[in-house]
């Protein structure tokens, strides 16, 4: 099954207490791009990630994937979309318990999705590539901040997934490390992985890394506005 | 008037709010079980492994609290009942003595007191900093369900601690108690082991297994619950721990109190009193 469509019909979600973060909305999401989420402070961009991920469930509406609506999916009939989705927080969310290495064998362990030896090489090869190697067999809190985000982004991508979303993905990353995750998004696309990566950043110059379309959220709506990658153009 | 109508009114708040969090606790345990047994995908040797961390720590590790507690309790519940019953002129009671009052009683109470305060805590601190660190999100996005890997391994490993503890705390209890005070009391162990075991009938069995199995269920529910409840920041941590102890302790003894209770009163209607 591959993920073909995703589309709000008249999603709204407000926190308790506070302004909507979508109202209303009717939105066809564009697929096989990456698209770079864009909001004022506070407006809502992680919430909308999350809503797209299905950790947040929208109060009203439909969150139609391939057509069918998940909003009132449990969680073992949403399952076979949520291994299609890749997700990386903002801060935090690592296993504290667990090694990095741990952490990051243990989707690939926990629903099978390849051999025991097989999901050893990927994360071996994922940790060598990275260069995480001296902190792999480490807990979190015994790592720095630049390699605890740079793990959350490594698990984000390590099943592969076909939807990747990846909220303030730049922040706390050393540059050297913003260079080779965004070298193997490029790489996992080509192999045909990761097909609709959205991002939500405020860092222009990591965005540049890529061949972005923006999607921006203003006042409880969203709005599509196409970028020339040549020329980096807006047009609205 | 109106002071007595607020009084009610407090009232029925309190035991609607009470009735609900039973509720919500239930419901948290019929979840918890339909999400292990309905999640086909997930790897099972990660759930035994969690299971066996939690029976590691709660009950492997206990260990030598209960022994001391076990050998306190033991030594001073048979010093006074052997004098005691020495003076009613009724020493042949003492095994029907010991069984209720550390098998049936003071066992399930002590062991559940000694698992809140050491593993309860832990239990609940440990969901409640991974719901403010976003683990329990992070397993979600990754399709793992917390209910199936979080709740269920630790309920799962809390009960079996909780009865392994139970039975070492009664055997310690029991046989090292008189050990201990072999030098003051002048009690043959023949005597005494098999008064022990005429007293022993199968209801102690079902006490044992009812009263060590539930209370071990409860602690860990009702501190996972409050763990879970942690909304984002780490400052309502100790917050939900201390509820969890408090609720926990609420739990068990209304518990142990409902089925010491019912026991008697089964007890009384065989022997045609009520």
């Amino acid at each position: 099954m591959k993920i073909e469509s995703l589309k709000f019909e008249g999603v709204s979600f407000t926190h308790e207490g506070q302004e909507p973060i979508v109202q209303n909305v009717e939105f066809d999401f564009p697929m096989n791009e990456i698209l770079w989420v864009k909001a004022e402070e506070g407006a809502g961009k992680s919430s909308l990630l999350q809503i797209l991920a299905g950790l947040q469930i929208p109060q009203s509406g439909k969150y139609l994937i391939n057509g069918e609506n998940v909003v009132d999916m449990s969680f073992e009939e949403f399952l076979p979309y949520r291994l299609k989705i890749g997700y990386s927080f903002d801060y935090g969310g690592l296993i504290n318990n667990r090694t990095l290495y741990d952490n990051l064998m243990l989707p690939l362990l926990y629903h099978k999705v390849l051999t025991p030896e097989e999901s050893k090489a990927r994360v071996e090869a994922m940790i060598k590539e990275f260069g995480i190697e001296k902190f792999a067999q480490e807990r979190p809190a015994h790592v720095p901040g630049r390699i605890r985000k740079l793990t959350c982004l490594m698990r984000a991508v390590v099943m592969q997934p076909e939807v990747l979303l990846l909220d303030d993905p730049s922040v706390g990353l050393g540059q050297d490390s913003v260079y080779i995750f965004a070298d193997h998004i490029h790489r996992l696309r080509k192999e045909g992985w990761l097909k609709h990566v959205f991002i939500s950043s405020y860092d222009e110059k990591f965005m540049n890394l890529f061949n972005y379309q923006i999607i921006h959220l203003d006042e409880g709506q969203l709005y599509f506005q196409a970028v020339d990658p040549e020329k980096r153009v807006v047009h609205l | 008037m109106t002071s007595l109508l607020a009084h009610i009114d407090s009232l029925g708040r309190s035991v609607t709010k009470n009735v609900e969090y039973t509720a919500r606790v239930l419901l948290m345990v019929y979840l918890s079980l339909r999400a292990t047994i309905m999640d086909r995908t997930q790897g099972f040797r990660q759930i035994v492994g969690v299971i066996s961390a939690q029976i590691y720590f709660t009950g492997w590790q206990a260990l030598p609290l209960i022994s001391v507690l076990a050998l306190g309790t033991g030594a001073i519940i048979l010093l006074q009942s052997v004098s005691n019953l020495s003076m009613l002129g009724g020493t042949q009671m003492i095994g029907n003595f010991l069984i209720v009052m550390i098998v049936r009683e003071a066992g399930p109470l002590l062991v559940a007191l000694v698992v809140i305060a050491r593993s309860g805590t832990a239990v609940a601190s440990e969901v409640g900093n991974m719901r403010a660190n976003r683990e329990i999100e992070a397993l979600e996005s990754m399709g793992i369900n917390p209910l199936s890997f979080i709740v269920f391994p630790r309920v799962l490993g809390g009960i079996i601690s909780v009865l392994g503890l139970a039975f070492y705390f009664n055997f310690i209890a029991l046989i090292g108690g008189f050990l201990v005070t072999r030098f003051i009391q002048d009690l043959p162990l023949a005597f005494y082991t098999d008064s022990l075991m005429r007293a022993f009938a199968k209801e102690d069995v079902l006490i044992f297994l009812l009263k060590n199995g539930f209370s071990g269920m409860i602690i860990f529910v009702v501190c996972c619950y409050q763990g879970l409840s942690v909304k984002r920041s780490p400052h309502e941590v100790p917050q939900v721990t201390t509820q969890a102890v408090v609720n926990s302790i609420i739990f068990v003894v209304v518990f142990n109190l409902i089925v010491t209770a019912l026991f008697y009163l089964n007890q009384l209607r065989s022997l045609g009193v009520v």
